[in-house]
Formats: C-alpha cells, sequence, structure tokens
C-alpha cells in the first residue's frame, strides 16, 4: 500500500541552518523524481487495483442512496408536484436553490486549480490538477440537478433554451435566470472540455498499457494521440487558452448566480457585493472540499501518497487561510452596510437572522468559515496533516453550506408583507439533497477506477523544470520555466 | 515516379542524445520537414533545435469567439424583434442594456472555447482510428524520432541514429494503436 | 450653465404621472373582514382547494386575502383594520423581468399583469420577486371532489401543478363587457361591470374601475387625501389605492 520511502517525522537540518537536500527531496514531488514508466506503472496500477469489499459496500450503498434520494424521490416529485418539497410561500425557493449554489461553489475550485493556479504557474499544482478538475464537472451535474428538480414543471424545461420554435418566443433576456442557464452551460461545456484536454496523452498512457476493455476504451478516448510535435503544439496552445478564457467564465458563473439574488427587491439580497461575495464564498467552500478529496484519495488509494504529499496540503492549507480572511472581510462589509443602510425590513431581517429560530445557523456558519479555519491552518504543521486540513475542509463546507440556507430560506422567510412571515420546512429535499451528494461521491469513485487521477506527463514535466541550487552553503529549490 | 521511401523510428532514451541526433541528421542532408517527434511530456521545438509548429488553434478560438459574438447578438438584439407582438416587461427598454452585455460575454466565451476545442481535432486529426507509426516506449518518457528516407539513405541514416545513441532503429510500421 | 430644470429627470416616470387602465380602492375603516371577496374570487377564478394541511403551512390559494394584525397583549388588544391584499397590478412590476419563460408580462392593452399559465415553468422567481407576496403556486394537483367540478367557470382555465397563478382583476368580466359594449357599438360604461371580489363585498369596501376616467367612482375616490398605495417607495407604481384612517 505505502509508497516505500519513509517520510522523516522530524524535520533534519542541515548543519548550517538551512535544510538538507534529502529533506527538500523527500518533502517535494517535484524534487523526488521517479523515472518516467516507473510513474507509468503506479498511476495505472492505482487505478487498475481490484476493488477490496470496502470498496464495493460503499458504492453500492451509495448506489442505493442515489436510486432511492435522487431517481425515485425526484420521480415522485415529478408525479405529485413540489408539494412533497419544503417550499411555501414565502420560502418560494428552498434547499433546491441552496444545492445548486452549493454545487456551483464546490466545482469552482477545480477551475481555481487548473487554471489560475497553472496561469500564476504555482507548481504544487500539478499532481491534482485532474482530481480537482473532475470536482468541476461532477460538482456542475449535481447543481445541473438541483436546479432541475427546483423547477415546478421540469418537464418544460427545454423551453428556456434559446431556439426557433412554434411557440414564436425565445427566452426572456431581461431574467437573471436565462443568463444563468447561458452561464452554466457554458461553464460546464468548457469545463468538461478542460477536463478532457489534458487527459489525452494520459489516456494514450493507458491504451499503451492495458488490454481488453479498458483498451477500447482508452483507445476511443485517445483518438488516435500519439505525442507528435504538432498534436503537443495544439494541445500547449488549447490549454493555454482555456487556462486564461475558463478564469472570466467561472467568475461569471458565480456572480450570475448570485445576481439571482442581487437583483431581486427584497431586503437582504439586494445587495451590491455580492457577486464578489459569492465568488470567495464558492472558493471557500471548493478548497475545502478539494482538500478532503485530496485526503481521501491519498488514503485509500496505492501510491497516492508518493504523488500527494504534505506540502500539497500546507499550500491549499495556505489557501483555505487566506479564502477565508477574504471571505469574512466579504461577510462583514455586506452585513456592515446592510446594518448602517437602517432600513426596517434589512433590520428586522438581520435580527431574524442572529436571534430567529435559525439563529444558531448563523453562529455555526461565522464559526465554521472563520474561527475554525484560522484557529487552524496558521500552524504550518497542523496545514501539513492530511487528515486535519481535510476535516477543516468539510467543516468549510458545511459552514458554507449554511451560509446559502440562510441567504436563500431564511432571508425569504422575511419580507415586506409581515402578513406572510412563515419559516420553511424541507420536505424531500433532504433525500434529494443527499442523493445529489451520493451521486457525486459515486462518479467519483467510478472514475478514479477508469481515469488517471494523476496527470504524469505533468508532473514529470515539473519534475524535469525542478532542480536544487547551492547559494553558498544553502540549498534551495529553483525552477526554470519550460513552457 | 518518385523512388519509394521509408519511414525510420529512433528511439531516444533522453532529450539530450535525441537533439544531437536531430543535428547529426541534418549534417547528413536529411531535411527538417522528413522528421518527427514523439515525446510523452510536450517538448518543445526549442529545446530539440526544431522549426516552430504551426498551429490554427489561436485562429480557429479566434473565429469561434467571433462566430459567438454573432450568435450572442443575435440572441440579444435581433430576437426581441421576432415575436409576434412586442413583449414589454416592467418598466424595462425592449433591448434591456447591460443584460445584452452578459449575453453577449458568455456566447463569446462559449464560442471561443467550442472552437478551441475543436481545433485541436481539427488541426491534430482527432479521432484517428487508424492504425499509426508509433512505439509505446514514448509514454514511459523515451523520445523516438520519425525519419522518413529513401532506400538508398536507410543503412546511412540507421548508422548515423544508432552511433548518435538511438536505443533502437527500425523501419517503422503502422500500427493499431 | 446648466440650470436645476436640465437635471429634472425627464424619462423616468414618477408615480404621480403614471396612470394606469384599471385600479382598485378598498376602503379598509369599512371592511369587516368577512371573507366573502376571498370565496367569491376562489369561485370566479376556478381557485383549487388546497386542503387544511397545505394551507396551514402557508400554501394558500388565494388570489386576495385579509390581512389581520392587531397591537398589544389580549386583554388590550388593538385591532387595526383588515387589510385585504391581491395583486396590485404594478406599472412598473418587479415580477416580470424576472421570469426566464416571459410568463409574466404587461399588457399594453389592459395595463395589467398577465400570467401565461401555459408558458409558465415553475422557476417561483416572480413569486420572491413579488414585493406583495400575492402570488399562489400550484404546488400539487388539487383535488376536486364531485360535484365541485360542475361549478367551474367556464371562461377561466384550470391551472395544474407547478404553474404560478395571481389576481387578474377578472380579465374574463373585463373582456366580456368590451365585448359587449363593442357589439352594441357604444363605450364601457362605469359600474356596468365589477370584479367578483367588489361585487361580492357586502360593506361595498371595494371599488374598481377605470383609473384614467376621471369621472369613474374609483378615480374620485382616489382623490381623497388618505389614500395610500402599499410599498409606493419602491416604485412598483401599484394601481390599488387604500384608505384607512379616515
Amino acid at each position: 500500500m505505502a509508497y516505500d520511502k519513509k517520510h522523516s517525522e522530524h524535520a533534519p537540518s542541515g548543519q548550517h541552518g538551512g535544510h538538507s537536500e534529502e529533506y527538500l527531496r523527500e518533502k517535494h514531488l517535484m524534487l523526488d523524481p521517479l523515472p518516467r514508466g516507473q510513474m507509468n506503472d503506479m498511476v495505472m496500477e492505482s487505478m487498475l487495483a481490484k476493488p477490496t469489499w470496502k470498496f464495493w459496500v460503499v458504492a453500492s450503498l451509495l448506489a442505493a442512496i442515489v436510486a432511492y434520494g435522487l431517481f425515485y424521490s425526484w420521480g415522485r416529485m415529478i408525479a405529485e408536484g413540489l408539494g412533497i418539497a419544503g417550499v411555501n410561500r414565502p420560502s418560494y425557493w428552498g434547499i433546491f436553490l441552496v444545492n445548486t449554489v452549493f454545487w456551483i461553489g464546490i466545482s469552482h475550485a477545480g477551475t481555481f486549480i487548473s487554471a489560475i493556479l497553472r496561469v500564476f504557474r504555482a507548481e504544487f499544482r500539478r499532481p491534482f490538477t485532474r482530481a480537482a478538475e473532475l470536482m468541476t464537472t461532477f460538482g456542475l451535474v449535481q447543481a445541473g440537478f438541483s436546479i432541475f428538480m427546483h423547477m415546478g414543471r421540469v418537464w418544460l424545461a427545454y423551453w428556456l433554451m434559446p431556439y426557433p420554435n412554434q411557440r414564436m418566443i425565445w427566452p426572456n433576456l431581461h431574467s437573471p435566470l436565462t443568463w444563468d442557464l447561458l452561464a452554466i452551460t457554458t461553464y460546464l461545456l468548457s469545463s468538461t472540455m478542460y477536463l478532457f484536454l489534458p487527459l489525452i496523452p494520459d489516456v494514450a498512457m493507458a491504451r499503451d498499457r492495458s488490454t481488453g476493455w479498458r483498451k477500447t476504451f482508452y483507445k476511443t478516448l485517445a483518438l488516435g494521440f500519439r505525442g507528435t510535435e504538432g498534436e503537443w503544439t495544439h494541445l500547449r496552445n488549447a490549454m493555454n487558452i482555456f487556462a486564461f478564457a475558463i478564469i472570466p467564465v467561472m467568475f461569471s458563473v458565480h456572480t450570475i448566480v448570485s445576481w439571482d439574488f442581487a437583483a431581486a427587491t427584497r431586503p437582504g439580497w439586494s445587495s451590491t457585493i455580492f457577486g464578489p461575495y459569492f465568488i470567495v464564498g464558492a472558493l471557500h467552500s471548493g478548497m475545502g472540499a478539494a482538500i478532503a478529496v485530496l485526503a481521501v484519495i491519498r488514503a485509500t488509494m496505492k501510491h497516492m501518497d508518493y504523488f500527494i504529499r504534505g506540502e500539497h496540503f500546507d499550500a491549499i492549507g495556505k489557501l483555505m487561510l487566506i479564502i477565508s480572511m477574504a471571505w469574512a472581510y466579504f461577510f462583514f462589509n455586506d452585513y456592515m452596510v446592510q446594518w448602517y443602510g437602517g432600513d426596517v425590513w434589512t433590520k428586522q431581517l438581520l435580527h431574524f437572522h442572529e436571534a430567529g429560530p435559525m439563529g444558531w445557523m448563523w453562529f455555526a456558519m461565522l464559526i465554521c468559515n472563520i474561527v475554525i479555519p484560522w484557529a487552524i491552518l496558521w500552524n504550518p504543521k497542523w496545514r501539513a496533516t492530511p487528515w486535519l486540513v481535510a476535516t477543516v475542509g468539510i467543516i468549510i463546507n458545511v459552514g458554507m453550506w449554511f451560509e446559502r440556507y440562510i441567504i436563500v430560506p431564511i432571508s425569504l422567510s422575511i419580507n415586506r408583507m409581515p402578513f406572510t412571515w412563515r419559516l420553511y420546512q424541507p420536505g424531500v429535499e433532504i433525500p434529494l439533497g443527499i442523493g445529489t451528494l451520493a451521486f457525486f461521491i459515486l462518479l467519483y469513485m467510478i472514475a478514479s477506477k477508469i481515469i488517471p487521477l494523476i496527470p504524469v506527463w505533468e508532473v514529470q514535466e515539473g519534475q524535469m523544470a525542478h532542480e536544487l541550487k547551492k547559494f553558498g552553503r544553502e540549498t534551495v529549490v529553483s525552477v526554470s520555466e519550460l513552457e | 515516379m518518385t523512388e519509394s521511401k521509408v519511414d525510420l523510428l529512433a528511439v531516444f532514451p533522453d532529450l539530450e542524445p535525441a537533439a544531437n541526433a536531430i543535428e547529426h541528421l541534418r549534417s547528413i542532408g536529411v531535411h527538417d520537414e522528413c522528421m518527427n517527434i514523439i515525446s510523452g511530456i510536450p517538448v518543445t521545438e526549442a529545446m530539440l533545435g526544431r522549426p516552430s509548429q504551426w498551429t490554427n488553434v489561436p485562429r480557429i478560438a479566434m473565429g469561434g469567439a467571433i462566430l459567438g459574438f454573432g450568435a450572442g447578438f443575435f440572441l440579444a438584439f435581433i430576437t426581441p424583434y421576432l415575436y409576434p407582438y412586442p413583449i414589454k416587461v416592467s418598466s424595462q427598454a425592449f433591448i434591456p442594456g447591460p443584460p445584452t452585455v452578459v449575453v453577449l460575454f458568455e456566447l463569446t466565451m462559449l464560442g471561443m472555447l467550442l472552437s478551441t476545442f475543436l481545433g485541436v481535432f481539427l488541426d491534430s486529426f482527432f479521432p484517428n482510428y487508424r492504425p499509426m507509426k508509433y512505439v509505446p516506449e514514448v509514454s514511459d518518457g523515451k523520445i523516438a524520432i520519425l525519419v522518413e528516407c529513401s532506400h538508398v539513405e536507410e543503412k546511412k541514416v540507421t548508422d548515423a541514429l544508432k552511433k548518435m545513441g538511438a536505443e533502437s532503429v527500425n523501419p517503422a510500421e503502422a500500427q493499431h494503436l | 450653465m446648466a440650470t436645476l430644470s436640465d437635471l429634472k429627470i425627464s424619462e423616468v416616470k414618477l408615480g404621480e404621472e403614471h396612470t394606469g387602465k384599471w385600479g382598485m380602492v378598498i376602503d379598509q375603516d369599512i371592511c369587516t373582514g368577512c371573507q366573502a371577496c376571498v370565496a367569491a374570487c376562489a369561485m370566479e377564478n376556478n381557485l383549487s382547494f388546497v386542503g387544511e394541511e397545505d394551507s396551514g403551512y402557508g400554501r394558500s390559494m388565494h388570489w386576495i386575502r385579509i390581512e389581520r394584525f392587531w397591537e398589544g397583549e389580549y386583554p388590550e388588544v388593538k385591532m387595526t383594520p383588515n387589510q385585504p391584499m391581491m395583486c396590485q397590478q404594478c406599472g412598473s412590476a418587479t415580477c416580470e423581468p424576472v421570469c426566464p419563460a416571459f410568463a409574466t408580462v404587461h399588457s399594453q392593452a389592459e395595463q395589467l399583469n398577465l400570467q401565461v399559465y401555459n408558458r409558465c415553468v415553475g422557476t417561483r422567481y416572480c413569486a420572491n420577486n413579488c414585493p406583495y407576496q400575492v402570488r399562489s403556486f400550484n404546488w400539487r394537483d388539487y383535488e376536486r371532489p364531485e360535484p365541485l367540478p360542475n361549478q367551474l367557470n367556464p371562461d377561466v382555465t384550470v391551472r395544474r401543478r407547478g404553474v404560478m397563478e395571481k389576481c387578474t382583476f377578472c380579465i374574463q368580466r373585463i373582456h366580456k363587457a368590451q365585448d359587449k359594449a363593442k357589439s352594441e357599438g357604444r363605450e364601457v360604461v362605469d359600474g356596468e361591470f365589477t370584479t367578483a371580489c367588489a361585487q361580492a363585498c357586502p360593506a361595498n369596501a371595494i371599488t374598481f374601475g377605470r383609473v384614467d376616467d376621471p369621472e369613474s367612482m374609483v378615480s374620485q375616490l382616489a382623490k381623497r387625501s388618505h389614500g395610500v398605495k402599499h410599498l409606493e417607495e419602491l416604485g412598483t407604481l401599484p394601481n390599488v389605492t387604500y384608505f384607512k384612517g379616515g
């Protein structure tokens, strides 16, 4: 199971205060190169390893949850109407929209890691860009499910697509929901393509070393890729364009999601800072989810402790801390201005958030999103402990889910017509929500068995670019720009 | 008629010998266009001293962006006139100002990214499941040089490649990948 | 040099300048809270019967509701007048632009907010964005046991699950009156017809008519000084005037 090199517990220092060469090599994947063939074998082995009985138990449990929670419950809701859910007047939007925002948030981590970190040449990204991109695509699938569940007449959802039709009508471009449809479609398509492009060389690798149905599968996916100069040039150019262009798309998606709320005439929603606030919130939950996924991959899959190391958890942990601070900043900014505005309904709403029947959630949100991350992530040693940062990541996700719950159904409970004020109690939303979560995990488990999770060629490229350099008595890491 | 040609596939363990071999081949009169490199990582042309590769991907992407912008323009500015009667919502303008920016942006990006993806397919002739000249060792990090030469030169080129450190030099045969 | 008058915003219609077409005046001082309007509206417009449980959970299906407020603790209770609340047929409605399917639009001819049932896909954005919270959603296909179907109004469609609906100012009655007047070669006379709620009100607390006709009953009443429009500050330009404490 374990990668055979022992990682030393204590941090050995060189005689003169700096770190020794062995320590640096053990710490950094990029300085600890293995022959490409060996890395290929490790990735193939981790993927082809015969699933243990635990895998089957978890997978069948998840499949059962998906079958009941997602498909059966949804079918029942389509047949009977939204009445079996908890949405009511005034909370016309319930957990469906909470989950939509939540999953779109999760999906932002993939793009952040594989596009923004690529653009800024953050080398630690290399081994887990694919794992993060998979989260983007699978998260968006769940967001799509949630948004379709939310519709009263989902069988007419195609009416929102712009195409010439006999109804002589086109979608209403005044509506933030129409922008949402355009933005989420764009994002889903482009993130799937961006997942696929860097995958081509890796499935070509898998094709060269597999037999049977897998051979046919990888051969089909590899599209006949050989690795000629031309193919690499086209691929590199395309990935470069994607890395830059998908960043504004990602920003636009969550901004538009925030406009669903901010454009409405409602106390608490009508806030101009919602765009960046939502983006930071999305990254907050996304990074938390990414680190939890990485910890699970590392703990359960063969050879992953070679590719994913403490340094990666440390690096993402740092990002999480910064994002948590940014989230706190935006939260306070939003709160301060709403509070100062003095609008009677907004005041009422803020009071309801904190002291209403769901006030515990408001405080839990602040603890999960700010207090716990700050209390733990400042410490480099704790940051590099996979289970600990993964736990923080999951706690952040709980906190961010609470945040969306407060923004959607709780804020909807209070409006300008006090006669209609009423609390929201989720109904069939709960199995449906759990169903999307189970489906996400199940898709990921299946993908881990058929898709090389580590972009081996990117890791090798990085290892070529890194070397140790001596400045006087100190050994330091240096990186050359190959691209 | 043209003389018959033969393809040689030489496998090199590393970048350095491959670059040297390319230089040497050039010196014995093999043209750059008769060579192709197959590698498991993106080796840049500069590393091997090869002429830079032409790619249409950025141009195709630009074309797609223009098409996408056109589609966005159609949606934002033309479709409101296609209804049998003008539809008015609230006190907003018939063609709303700021929302058109959103539509134009999303469709431009969609057009650009879709065509970038398509560009890779077009430029690389994907998907392509015909037999091709290839050695699987490439995905293990080896660098293969595919040389096209005439039958007369075959011996000379093979010897040259061997001398420059090729692990193996074989006449390439198209095979199913 | 720019003068103050140059700065006057000419394009934005302010509330006072706006006149709708159809409007309503509701006198809260004489409303007894008897709910006759609620029942009449339900009969006229084929509303579903949602039952006790759903109704108690905030899914009541009423296009008009009587809002009842009180101040203080029992027995020192001070009732404020009952407040019938229905779609205010805003001149600049917030519900309209947010629908992705154009299912709720502004009628140019009647100056009303239309709800197009067969275009609605049920995103419920309009209901969230309605500051008056007067839209009702069909959460289920509600049962209509025999012989209740015999009571259905043939002039009004029935709605199925997943569709939003709201007060229409009894647009079927408006059209009927207009058709009758047209066939007789005349204009619709004020007071010739009225909405179901106004017709049923035993205290005559609801008056309906043309607000763009200064001679009409509703215009005369609306001129009274203590008339207010709800949430006027949002710029929704509502077409219903309320009297309270006159």
